[in-house]
This record gives structure tokens, C-alpha cells and sequence, in this order.
């Protein structure tokens, strides 16, 4: 049905890096994650698919905890990041942050310059000793978010100046800038043309030589290319969750299988 | 007929050709609506439009030029006929009025018909019973010249009012026929709407543009006065402020200097004390208080803004002066002779300020988008870390516009001034002097029994264009702050 280059499942390196247990997410009164367990594997991209709502984004913001931001949210169950609990008192969401890093589903770049954007998280994290090191490490994470060759004369130009698409890959390579053990992205190739989307999806493939990548999509196609593991959503729960080949090409449950052939969602 | 008649004629009018306009274009296509350019209620808003504007506009530029037309037309036969008679023409004027609207009076509660009220030759002492019989009681000085002058500001005023009436409603009703004859199904009704409701818009933004322009006539015409009188130069760079309150102006010193300058030292002084407790109870409240906290402590502040200054102005007299002179008084290092100095001033109107700025700059804060925040957080970046690095930088435009804000309200400050820093114009550097500002001289110029022709009086108005045109230049310094800032990150 799909065709499916990295889904063989000798590549998949599972020793687990996330482990999620019994987790629980209410807005308010609203439960948007119901129940959800699953391990998530080390050098690996993990693909979580699922129709509009179903809490694909909450799920993902639960891992580096960025819903501690949201006054009415409240979560229950255990994620682990390396056998050690996250939400544990001990754990500074700071550090976590720097350790899990996120891009979102709407771009969000700063009002500063390009250079600025991608040179924020080394400065913070004090990756670099000086600026030329710093100019190397901007353009190396523009080069890999794709975005350079467009972007290089233009390095002084306000973040917020750009394009929908590239403005999305500047908050990619502002994210792999601070070199995350685990990289999280919302939709990531949502406003990009196929090219560019091409480009994101071989920066992914190389990140999984060193790192852990969760990436949401609403393409099948890309979560079927990219991807050695997915997990389907379903109005909060996880429905589903194995090798991508089995997924899309041997569903279990029956809502899987509808929504992959494109019947709800 | 009386205005209140005129309105609501005009109204009436306007809502039958609602209705005319909707049921017109309606018939024209036999209530089809889709074959009409626009929704029906916008033909019937296109007549009432043209019933309205045209004649409401007339209506206020009637009544505001007829009084004053009459008014000069019988000041001119008033001072003809009673030239000599040693009581000022203004006073005169007051009598007439007040008897011509007892004759308006007395002709509506059926006391004297049109025609008695009319006639210049009925007995003044008639005249002045029957005007007590409707509360109008008239003293001795008024004379049968001014009588005469009130019939005829009476008649005169009558019969305008009745061209207003017909006017108006004739121009109600040829709107209504114009727009009506307009009325078919092709007629663009919605874009001449649109057009409508830009020129009422429109019209709203001159009258607050032309109020302001007329303020500045009259304060450069009284300014240019004052100029004719006393030397431009000695007013820019002298250094002394000196004003003779027995001289005609030769003797007085009347410079702006000192006073500019306690105005700035003053306001530095509120800055420096509102801007950085402002700005960080705000981000404080923003950023970190619980939404508990800051349900309380946001509308507490916005009380404290709220205060009159004549309220803080106390503070700084009663409270704020003598505590400063217990600290730095003669009893202690004695720098401070006085409760009453630049210091007490510029303290207390820094209290005042910083709701001001705190609350403005709490709102500009909120404004940035959370997703924002969420980008830092998601890189790994501290509370403050974000606060500094990413939203102020957003905010700041705003920001910038709120210390300017807070700067011209320091500048424009008066009663604080009054109480707190004294009364003395004075050129000094030491903080614990007393010191006066430009707006309490304007008020100490003002008040009092000068004659306003003299130099003295005439200075505050000079004053006042010095302290226009610099909260102008600050307002303009402040647009173009925020513009390039804009530029910058848009
Ligand atoms: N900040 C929030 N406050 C309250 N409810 C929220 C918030 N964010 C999300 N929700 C709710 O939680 C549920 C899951 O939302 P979520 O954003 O995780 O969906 P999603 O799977 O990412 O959808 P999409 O594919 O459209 O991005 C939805 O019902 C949504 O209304
Ligand atoms: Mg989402």
C-alpha cells in the first residue's frame, strides 16, 4: 500500500528511551489523553498519526512538559526519560527542556534576527566559547533544517519577516541547534512545498543515527517514509502502537485501518 | 419649533425611508432577494443616510451660527443707540439675553402672544410683570433700549428658528426623494453604505483633530500678544524668573528657564522612581503572579491610579517632605532646609506613575502570544531568560509608549508640584532645593487678580505653547521610536 524504505525492522535499534506509563491529561474537565502507555525507542523515529483533536500535540508537550505552562492542565501517570521520572520533583523542566527539545505545530519564531533565532539556545545552554564557533554552529543548523542557501544573505533580516514554510524550518534548525537528545516536532512539514519537505525528511533520517525523533504528521505517506514505529490516536487513547510496516500494512484494530485508508479523521 | 421636535421629525422621516428604501427595492424584484446587488436593509440604510447627514449636518451649523449672528447684529444696534452710557457692552448683552429667552418663555407658557412679544410699543412696566408672572424678574438697569433689543433678539430668533425648521426638513425630505429615486435593484446600496459610515467616521476624527487645532490658535494668538509686549529672546534665554506683581511688565523677569528645568528635574525624578518599579510589578504580575494574586493586585493598582493628585499631593506635603527632612535634614547631614523640594516632588509623582506604567505595561506584556514563551521554554530556557530575552524585546514598542505616556503626564503634572516642590523658580542642581514646574506657574500667572492684558497673565500662555510643543516633540519622538522599532521586527 505504501511503500516503505526504512520499515525494516532490522533497523530498529529498541533499547527504550522514553517510557510512558498510564498516562493521563485533563484540560479542565476535559480529558484529552486517556490512559496512554508506551515506550518510545532510542535512535528511532517514532511517527504519532491520528485525526484532528485526538491529542497527538498534548500527548508530545506531555514528554518535555511544556503543558506545565498551561494553568488548567493537569496530568497523572509516569513518563521516563532515561529510567528517570520527569515529572519527579527532583527534575528541573528547564534542563528537561534542553534535553528534549520541540518544535511546534504553529511556527513560532522570535522577533529577532535569523542569526538570533538559531543562535538562542547555544547562547542560553553556553554550547559555544566564541562567535565564531557560534557562526559555525547557526550555520550548521540552518544547513541542516534546509534553509541556508535561502536564508545566508540574509542572517541580520527580523525571523518573523519570513515566509510561512521557512520560518518553519528556521524553528527546526533552532531546535536541532541546541542538539536535543530527543527531538520532538509537531507537524513540522506542514507549510513546506515537496522539496523542502524531502530535505526535512533526510534531516530526520539523519538524526536518527545519534537521537530519539517523535514527529506528528497528517500524511501517511511521510509517517510511512520516515518513520520505524507509529502510534495511532484515537479521541485520546492509543489505539494502536508498532513497526510502521505493520501498521500500515497490517492494522489490528479496525479504526486503525479506517483511518489509514482514509475513511474517519 | 423646538429642536427636540426638529430631531424627531428628522428621525421619522429617516425610518419611513428605511422602510420605503427596503420595501421599494424589494417590490422592484418581487421580493426576490438574490437578485438584488445588495441585502435589502442596506437600500433602506442608504436613505436613511441621505435623510440624516445632510440635514443634521445643516442643523448643527445652524444652530451654532445663528446665536452668533444675532448676537452681532444687535451688539451693533446696542451700541449705536446707548453708546454713552458708561456700562460695557458685554454686561448689556447678558440683560438682553436673559430677557429675550423670558419673551421665549413667556410665548410658549401662553403668557403674552407672538404679537405682544413682539411689539415695540408696549409698556415696559407690562413687560416686566408679565415677565415675573413666568420667573424672569428684571433688576432696575434694565432700560427700554435693552428691552428693545430683546424683542428683537426674541423676534430675529424666531423667525431663524422657523427657516431652520423648514430648511432642514425640506433638505430631510429631498434626501429621502433623491435616495429613493436611486433605489433600484442594480444600485450598489452596500458599498454606499460603506462610503457612509467612512464619512461619519471621517467626521468624527476632524472634530477631535480641529478641537485640537483650535486650542493651538488660541493659545498662539494669546502667545503673539504676549511677544508684542515682552522680548522673545529674554523669554527663551534669560535665566530668571522674577515676576513683579505691582509693574506693568518692565520690571518683571518672566523667563522660561528655570521652569523647564524644574519640570525636567521633577519628572526625571518620577521616572526614575515609576519606570523600573512599573515595569518590573508588571512583569511580575504577568509573568509570574497566580491568577489569584493577580486578581486582587491588578485592580488594587488600577485604584491607586485613580487617585486625584490633590491626594498625593498632601502625601507629599504632610508625609513624604517632613520624613525627608527628618533623614536629611539639619539634624542629620542637613542638605534640606525644607519639607518642600524637587526630591518630595519627584518622589511622590514617581508613586503616582507607577500604576500607570505598571498596569499599561502588564497589558502589553499579555499581548505577546503565549506561543512565543512556549518556543524559549521549548529550548530549554528559564523563566527569566525568556522574560528578558523574548518577551520584552516583543513588548517593547509598547513599552516605550507607555515611559512616554508616563512622561507626559510628569510633565503635565501640577498639583503635586504645588504642594511638594514649592513655589520658587530656581536653577539648581542640588535635588534638595525647592523648585517649580511650568504648569504651577501657569496656574500661579492665572489665578489671582492680574489683569490679563499685562505681561504677567499674558506669559502663562506662552508657557503653555512651550509646554505643547514639547509634549508634542515627545510624542512625535516616541512614534518614531516604536516605528523604527516596528521595522525593525515586522
Ligand atoms: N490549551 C488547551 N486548553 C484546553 N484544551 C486544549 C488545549 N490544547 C488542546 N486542548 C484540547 O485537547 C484535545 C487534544 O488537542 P491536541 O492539540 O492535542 O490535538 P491534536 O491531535 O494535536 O490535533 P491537530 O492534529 O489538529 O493538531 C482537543 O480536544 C483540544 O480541544
Ligand atoms: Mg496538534
Amino acid at each position: 500500500m505504501y511503500d516503505l524504505p526504512h520499515a525494516r525492522s532490522d533497523v530498529i535499534n529498541s533499547d527504550c528511551k522514553i517510557s510512558a506509563r498510564n498516562v493521563q491529561l485533563y484540560y479542565g474537565d476535559n480529558h484529552a489523553i486517556k490512559d496512554v502507555t508506551a515506550n518510545i525507542a532510542d535512535k528511532t523515529v517514532t511517527a504519532f498519526i491520528g485525526p484532528s483533536g485526538c491529542g497527538k500535540s498534548t500527548f508530545l508537550r506531555c514528554i518535555n512538559r511544556m503543558n506545565d505552562t498551561i494553568d488548567n492542565a493537569r496530568m497523572e501517570g509516569t513518563i521516563l526519560l532515561d529510567g528517570e521520572d520527569i515529572y519527579d520533583s527532583k527534575v528541573d523542566p528547564v534542563q528537561l527542556r534542553a534535553r528534549v527539545g520541540m518544535v511546534f505545530q504553529k511556527p513560532n519564531p522570535f522577533p529577532k534576527s535569523i542569526y538570533d533565532n538559531v543562535a538562542y539556545g547555544p547562547k542560553i545552554h553556553g554550547m559555544v566559547r566564541n562567535r565564531s564557533e557560534l557562526d559555525e554552529l547557526v550555520e550548521r543548523a540552518l544547513r541542516r533544517g534546509a534553509i541556508w542557501d535561502e536564508l545566508k544573505d540574509r542572517l541580520d533580516e527580523p525571523g518573523t519577516g519570513l515566509s510561512g514554510g521557512q520560518q518553519q524550518r528556521l524553528c527546526i534548525a533552532r531546535a536541532i541547534a541546541t542538539e536535543p537528545e530527543v527531538l520532538l516536532m509537531d507537524e513540522p512539514c506542514s507549510a513546506l512545498d515537496p522539496i523542502a519537505t524531502a530535505q526535512i525528511e533526510e534531516l530526520i533520517d539523519e538524526l536518527r543515527q545519534n537521537y530519539s525523533v517523535v514527529i506528528v504528521t497528517h500524511s501517511m505517506q511521510q509517517a510511512a517514509r520516515v518513520s520505524q514505529k507509529t502510534a495511532f490516536f484515537h479521541l485520546g487513547n492509543l489505539v494502536e502502537y508498532a513497526d510502521t510496516g505493520q501498521i500500515f500494512t497490517n492494522p489490528q484494530d479496525p479504526r486503525t485501518e479506517s483511518y489509514i485508508t482514509g475513511r474517519i479523521g | 419649533m423646538p429642536l427636540s421636535w426638529i430631531l424627531l421629525v428628522i428621525f421619522a422621516i429617516a425610518a419611513a425611508g428605511f422602510w420605503f428604501g427596503t420595501s421599494r427595492v424589494l417590490k422592484s424584484v418581487d421580493q426576490n432577494v438574490r437578485a438584488l446587488h445588495s441585502l435589502p436593509s442596506y437600500y433602506g440604510g442608504n436613505v436613511s443616510m441621505w435623510v440624516l447627514v445632510p440635514s443634521l449636518g445643516v442643523l448643527a451649523f445652524w444652530s451654532l451660527a445663528q446665536p452668533l449672528f444675532i448676537e452681532s447684529r444687535i451688539a451693533y444696534l446696542l451700541e449705536e443707540r446707548m453708546s454713552n452710557q458708561g456700562v460695557t457692552l458685554g454686561l448689556m448683552m447678558t440683560e438682553v439675553r436673559r430677557v429675550a429667552d423670558g419673551l421665549d418663555s413667556a410665548v410658549t407658557e401662553n403668557v403674552m402672544t407672538t404679537e405682544e412679544a413682539r411689539s415695540m410699543r408696549v409698556e415696559l412696566t407690562d413687560i416686566r410683570n408679565r415677565l415675573a408672572e413666568v420667573g424672569v424678574a428684571l433688576g432696575a438697569n434694565v432700560t427700554a433700549p435693552i428691552v428693545h433689543a430683546a424683542q428683537q433678539y426674541h423676534q430675529l430668533s424666531a423667525t431663524g428658528n422657523m427657516f431652520k425648521s423648514i430648511t432642514v426638513i425640506a433638505l430631510a425630505l429631498a434626501g429621502l426623494g433623491y435616495a429613493l429615486l436611486r433605489t433600484t435593484k442594480d444600485f450598489r446600496a452596500r458599498n454606499a453604505v460603506e462610503r457612509g459610515i467612512l464619512a461619519i467616521l471621517l467626521f468624527a476624527a476632524m472634530i477631535a483633530i480641529m478641537t485640537t487645532v483650535g486650542i493651538l490658535f488660541s493659545l498662539i494668538f494669546n502667545t503673539l500678544e504676549f511677544f508684542k509686549i515682552y522680548s522673545i529672546a529674554n523669554f527663551f534665554f534669560g535665566l530668571e524668573w522674577a515676576p513683579s506683581f505691582s509693574g506693568r511688565g518692565g520690571s518683571s523677569s518672566l523667563s522660561v528657564i528655570p521652569l523647564l528645568w524644574g519640570t525636567f528635574y521633577i519628572s526625571i525624578i518620577a521616572l526614575i522612581v515609576a519606570v523600573p518599579v512599573g515595569i518590573f510589578s508588571a512583569i511580575y504580575l504577568s509573568e509570574y503572579a497566580t491568577p489569584k494574586v493577580r486578581a486582587f493586585a491588578k485592580p488594587l493598582l488600577e485604584i491607586l491610579a485613580g487617585i486625584p493628585t490633590i491626594v498625593y499631593g498632601l502625601f507629599a506635603l504632610l508625609t513624604v517632605g517632613p520624613m525627608l527632612v527628618t533623614v536629611f535634614g539639619d539634624n542629620t547631614v542637613g542638605w534640606m532646609s525644607g519639607g518642600t523640594a524637587v526630591i518630595t516632588a519627584g518622589l511622590v509623582m514617581g508613586i503616582m506613575l507607577i500604576p500607570f506604567v505598571s498596569s499599561l505595561s502588564d497589558d502589553i506584556i499579555n499581548a505577546v502570544p503565549q506561543s512565543l514563551r512556549d518556543g524559549s521554554y521549548g529550548l530549554g530556557a528559564t523563566q527569566s531568560e525568556t522574560i528578558r530575552q523574548v518577551v520584552l524585546p516583543a513588548a517593547l514598542p509598547g513599552i516605550v509608549g507607555a515611559i512616554l505616556l508616563a512622561a507626559s503626564r510628569a510633565i503635565g503634572e501640577t498639583m503635586i508640584v504645588v504642594l511638594g516642590a514649592g513655589a520658587a523658580a530656581r536653577l539648581s542642581l542640588n535635588p534638595f532645593d525647592a523648585m517649580t514646574t511650568v504648569t504651577a506657574k501657569i496656574v500661579s500667572q492665572l489665578t489671582g487678580d492680574s489683569d490679563f492684558a499685562s505681561p504677567e497673565a499674558l506669559v502663562a500662555f506662552a508657557l503653555g505653547t512651550t509646554l505643547f510643543v514639547l509634549t508634542l516633540a515627545l510624542n512625535v519622538l516616541a512614534l518614531y521610536i516604536v516605528r523604527r522599532y516596528r521595522e525593525q521586527y515586522e
